[in-house]
C-alpha cells in the first residue's frame, strides 16, 4: 500500500499528474483511488489531490501517512506537512507562485533553505527537484507536472516499472508523445543516484 | 479514455465517480439528460454532454435545476429514460417538481442524482440530501465508489420502471470526485420518440388526484422496501474475521470504517446499506439482534442511526446503538479515516496504536485561497464600484466566481444566501437602509434565478443598482453554456437569449452596458447609476479571461510591466486592485509577465501611469 499526496497550485496539472500515477498502477495490475479538488481550484487556490494505491476503500490520507508528498510548488510543500512524518519521502519541486497574500499582507515567502530546513524536522527523505528548469531544458516548458511524476518513478518510491509511468503518460495525455517523455526522462534521471538513500 | 463512450464493453477504467454513472446511464438506454452545473455534480452532465450527438440522446445544461427536473419529468412519462443531475443545493430548486413526481411517479427510468458536498468545499451550506427521500417518498440508493456509481445508476433505472417512481441517486464529494476502477459493459441504443399515453386522473394533480396519489406513494414505498430487503446493495461486509461488533454504514462513511477497521484491527460485522430509503427494516433488526453494540456510522446527519434507535425500540430489541448521539461522530463536515479510526476505538474499547508524530507547518504560512484570475473582469468592475462608491454601500451577492469579490482588497459582498438570493434581498436592503445598495449577479445566475426578482423590484419599486457581471459563461464550474450563450454542447442548435431584452422585458428603464476593462466608464456609469431615483441596471459585459481568444502569444491585448522609475510604492495595484500577475516583495511591485493576460486594467488602475504595456 503506498499512498501518494500531490499538493500545489491550481493550474500546474496536479490532478492530470494524479491520473498518471493512477494509469501507471493500474496497468501494473494493482488497485487505486485518486481523489481531487475540483472547482475552486483553477482560481489559484492550493490543490491537494491523493493517490491511493493498495487495496484501500477511502480516498484521503490521515494526517502524518502519506508515504510520498509530490509537491509542485515550494509554499504547498510547507502546508503539506501535517501529512508527513519521519517515514514520508517529501519530493518538493523548486517552483515558487507567490500567493497574493504576501503581496497584500506584506508576508515573507519561505526560501529554499527554510522549505529544506522545516520539512528535514519532519523527515530526512526530502528532494528538492527544478521542475520548471528540467521542463525547459526539455524543451516543454509547460511540462513541469511530468517532470515530476518522472521523479516520482526514478525513485522507485511506488514500486512500479517505469514502462508502466510511460504507458500511462501516453493515455493520459494522447499528444505530443515524444516531447512528454523527453520531460518525464529529466525528472526520472534528476533523482538518479538519490534512490538508494531515499 | 477521452469520452465515456470510449471504454470497450468489459474493460476495466480509472473514471471519476461521476463519469461512472455518465456511463451507465448511455448503458441502460437512457433518452434525455439535463442538469445545471455545480460541484461535485457538474461532470456528470459535461461527460454526457460531450457525447451527446453521437449516443443519439437528448442533452441539454437547462436555465436551472427545476427546469431540468420538468424536462426531464415530460420525457419519463412518455416512457423515455431520464437523468438529471445536479449538486445538494440545486435540489432544493426542483422539489417543487420532484415531490409531486413521486405522486404522479413515471413510466420510464427516471434517475435524480444529487451530489453532496459536506464540509461545503464549494457550497453554501452542507445540507443532506437524504432528508429528501423521508421528505418525498422516494428510493435511496448510495453509492461508495466509482463502481457502485455505475452499478446504481443502472440499476436506479429498472428500480425506477418496477415501482414507476423517481429513484434518488446521492453521492459526496469523496464519491463523486474520486478516480477508482470501473468495469463497464455495453452501450445500448438510444430510444427513439415515445407516444404519450393519456391520463389526467394520474399526471393531473388536482387535490382530487393528488389525496389517490398518495396513497398509491405509501403503497410503492411498501413494495419498495422489500425490494430494499433483497437488494445486493445493502449487503453483510466483513472486517478482519467479523463478529459480534456491528458497524452499521453507508456512503463514503463505509469507505473509512473498512480502512479504519483494518487499520485498528478490529474484527466486526459490517452491515453497508447502498439501498437506504425505504430501510431494510428486517435485514436492520436482525443484525441488531446478533450484534453488540452496533456503532453507526454515517456522514453529516444521524438520518440511519434515528431510523435505527426507533425500529429497536419498536421491535423491543436490546442492544447498544452507539453513534452521533453518544458524541462519537460529528453532525458537521466529512468524515475521514483518522475520525472514524477514534470513533471505533472509542465505541469498541480499543487502543490506538502510536503512529510517528506527523509534521506540523510553520506559523503564519500565507494562505492561498482562490482568487479572481489574472484578466478577470469582475476583478476591473470591482474596482470601479469601490471607487464610484467610495465603499459607502451595501452590497448583496450571488453565486459564482464573481463570490470572491467577498475578500479583501475588494469586499464587495455583504448578504449571499442562495442563487439569485443578490436581487431579492437587494429589495429588502433597500427598503430599510439609508445607504445605497448594489447587487451583483453573474450571467449564468441571472437566467437562473435573477429574473423574478427583477420583476418584483420593478413592480414593487424597489430602489438599488443592479450589476449583471455578464462574463459570457458559467465560469466556476467549467465554462458551461447558458442560455445567453450562442452555443449549446456539441452537435445541438441553440437560440442565444439577449440580457438586455429581458432586462427590459421586466420593465427596467434605466440600462446600461460598459465594458469593464474601460475602468473610467464603468466607475462614471456606476456614479451615475446611484444618481438614478429609479432601479438601475448596468450590464458589465467581458468575456472570462480563461476562454477569451487568445493570439498566440497567450495575451488578450499586450502584456504588462511595472515601470520602477515611475512607480511612486502607493500600493494601489495591490491594495486597492488585485492580480494573480501582481504581486509586493520588500514594497517593490512587479508583474510576472508569464501569469499576465494583458488586460490593460492595472495600467487604468496605477494613479501615477507607472505601469505600462509592452511593445513586441
Amino acid at each position: 500500500m503506498t499512498d501518494v499526496y500531490l499538493v500545489g497550485v491550481g493550474g500546474q496539472g496536479i490532478i492530470t499528474a494524479s491520473r498518471m500515477i493512477g494509469q501507471a498502477a493500474l496497468s501494473a495490475g494493482k488497485h487505486v483511488l485518486l481523489s481531487e479538488t475540483h472547482g475552486m481550484a483553477q482560481r489559484g487556490g492550493s490543490v491537494v489531490c491523493t493517490a491511493r494505491i493498495g487495496d484501500l476503500h477511502s480516498p484521503l490520507i490521515p494526517d502524518g501517512r502519506a508515504d510520498v508528498i509530490l509537491s509542485f510548488e515550494l509554499l504547498e510543500t510547507l502546508r503539506a506537512l501535517p501529512k508527513a512524518s519521519r517515514s514520508t519521502l517529501v519530493i518538493s519541486s523548486s517552483e515558487r507562485i507567490v500567493p497574493v497574500s504576501v503581496s497584500t499582507k506584506r508576508l515573507k515567502y519561505p526560501s529554499v533553505q527554510d522549505v529544506r530546513a522545516a520539512v528535514e524536522m519532519v523527515t530526512e527523505k526530502l528532494v528538492i527537484v527544478d521542475a520548471p528548469r528540467l521542463a525547459l531544458q526539455a524543451g516543454v516548458p509547460m511540462s513541469s507536472n511530468i517532470v515530476m511524476v518522472g521523479a516520482l518513478a526514478g525513485t522507485g518510491a511506488l514500486g512500479l516499472a517505469r514502462k508502466h509511468f510511460e504507458a500511462a503518460l501516453e493515455a493520459v495525455i494522447p499528444r505530443k508523445i515524444p516531447e512528454n517523455l523527453r520531460a518525464f526522462s529529466a525528472g526520472f534521471d534528476s533523482v538518479k543516484g538519490l534512490a538508494e538513500n531515499l | 479514455m477521452r469520452t465515456v463512450l470510449d471504454p470497450a464493453p468489459g474493460t476495466r477504467i480509472l473514471m471519476l465517480g461521476n463519469e461512472a454513472i455518465a456511463r451507465a446511464a448511455l448503458e441502460a438506454g437512457v433518452g434525455v439528460a439535463t442538469t445545471y452545473p455545480g460541484t461535485p455534480a457538474s461532470e456528470i452532465g459535461d461527460a454526457l454532454a460531450q457525447v451527446a450527438g453521437r449516443a443519439g440522446i437528448y442533452f441539454e445544461y437547462s436555465t436551472n435545476e427545476m427546469v431540468a427536473t420538468e424536462v426531464a419529468i415530460g420525457a419519463a412519462v412518455s416512457g423515455v429514460r431520464a437523468l438529471v443531475s445536479m449538486k445538494h443545493v440545486g435540489l432544493n430548486v426542483a422539489a417543487d417538481a420532484l415531490l409531486t413526481f413521486a405522486y404522479t411517479g413515471t413510466k420510464g427510468g427516471f434517475v435524480l442524482v444529487t451530489a453532496d458536498d459536506p464540509s461545503c468545499h464549494s457550497s453554501q451550506n452542507e445540507q443532506d440530501n437524504r432528508y429528501y427521500s423521508l421528505l418525498g417518498g422516494l428510493p435511496l440508493l448510495e453509492p461508495s465508489s466509482p463502481q457502485e456509481c455505475y452499478e446504481m445508476t443502472k440499476e436506479g433505472f429498472e428500480l425506477s420502471e418496477r415501482l414507476e417512481l423517481p429513484v434518488l441517486l446521492r453521492t459526496t464529494t469523496r464519491v463523486s470526485h474520486v478516480r477508482g476502477p470501473v468495469v463497464v459493459g455495453e452501450l445500448r441504443a438510444a430510444p427513439g420518440k415515445r407516444g404519450f399515453v393519456k391520463d389526467p386522473g394520474r399526471f393531473v394533480t388536482v387535490p382530487a388526484v393528488a389525496r389517490e396519489r398518495h396513497l398509491v406513494l405509501l403503497k410503492k414505498l411498501a413494495e419498495a422496501e422489500e425490494l430494499a430487503e433483497a437488494s445486493r446493495f445493502n449487503r453483510m461486509d466483513r472486517a478482519g474475521s467479523g463478529g459480534k461488533r456491528g458497524i452499521v454504514t453507508a456512503s463514503a462513511a463505509y469507505d473509512y470504517a473498512m480502512d479504519a477497521a483494518e487499520e485498528l484491527g478490529l474484527p466486526a460485522d459490517v452491515l453497508k446499506l447502498g439501498f437506504s430509503h425505504p430501510l431494510p427494516s428486517k435485514k436492520v433488526i436482525d443484525f441488531l439482534r446478533s450484534h453488540d453494540p452496533v456503532l453507526v456510522l454515517e456522514e453529516l446527519e444521524p438520518i440511519i442511526e434515528t431510523s435505527i434507535r426507533a425500529l429497536a425500540q419498536r421491535t423491543d430489541t436490546r442492544v447498544r446503538i452507539l453513534g452521533k448521539a453518544e458524541g462519537l461522530l460529528p453532525r458537521s463536515h466529512e468524515l475521514d479515516q483518522g475520525i472514524v479510526e477514534r470513533a471505533m476505538a472509542e465505541a469498541f474499547g480499543l487502543e490506538q496504536r502510536p503512529r510517528p508524530a506527523a509534521g506540523t507547518p510553520p506559523a503564519d504560512l500565507p494562505v492561498r485561497p482562490p482568487v479572481l484570475c489574472a484578466g478577470c473582469p469582475h476583478s476591473a468592475t470591482y474596482f470601479a464600484v469601490n471607487k464610484a462608491t467610495n465603499r459607502k454601500a451595501i452590497f448583496a451577492s450571488d453565486i459564482g466566481c464573481y463570490t470572491l469579490g467577498v475578500s479583501p482588497p475588494y469586499s464587495t459582498a455583504d448578504l449571499l444566501v442562495c442563487m439569485g438570493s443578490s436581487i431579492g434581498t437587494a429589495g429588502g436592503l433597500a427598503k430599510v437602509n439609508e445607504q445605497p445598495v448594489i447587487a451583483f449577479i453573474g450571467d449564468s445566475t441571472f437566467f437562473h434565478a435573477g429574473i423574478p426578482g427583477l420583476i418584483n423590484a420593478v413592480h414593487q419599486r424597489h430602489r438599488f443598482l443592479l450589476v449583471i457581471l455578464d462574463n459570457r459563461t458559467t465560469a466556476m464550474t467549467g465554462h458551461q453554456p447558458h442560455p445567453g450563450s450562442a452555443h449549446g454542447p456539441p452537435g445541438s442548435e441553440v437560440v442565444p437569449i439577449s440580457i438586455e431584452d429581458l432586462v427590459k422585458g421586466c420593465g427596467v428603464k434605466w440600462l446600461r452596458v460598459v465594458d469593464p476593462y474601460d475602468v473610467k466608464l464603468t466607475t462614471e456609469t456606476v456614479k451615475e447609476a446611484l444618481r438614478q431615483d429609479q432601479l438601475a441596471v448596468i450590464i458589465a459585459r467581458r468575456e472570462c479571461a480563461l476562454i477569451a481568444p487568445r493570439d498566440e502569444h497567450g495575451a488578450i491585448i499586450k502584456k504588462h510591466y511595472i515601470d520602477q522609475e515611475a512607480c511612486k510604492k502607493c500600493r494601489t495595484c495591490v491594495d486597492r486592485f488585485q492580480c494573480p500577475a501582481i504581486f509586493s516583495i520588500d514594497n517593490v511591485q512587479s508583474i510576472d509577465e508569464a501569469l499576465c493576460a494583458g488586460c490593460g486594467v492595472c495600467a487604468q488602475v496605477c494613479p501615477y501611469g507607472a505601469i505600462k504595456g509592452r511593445e513586441r
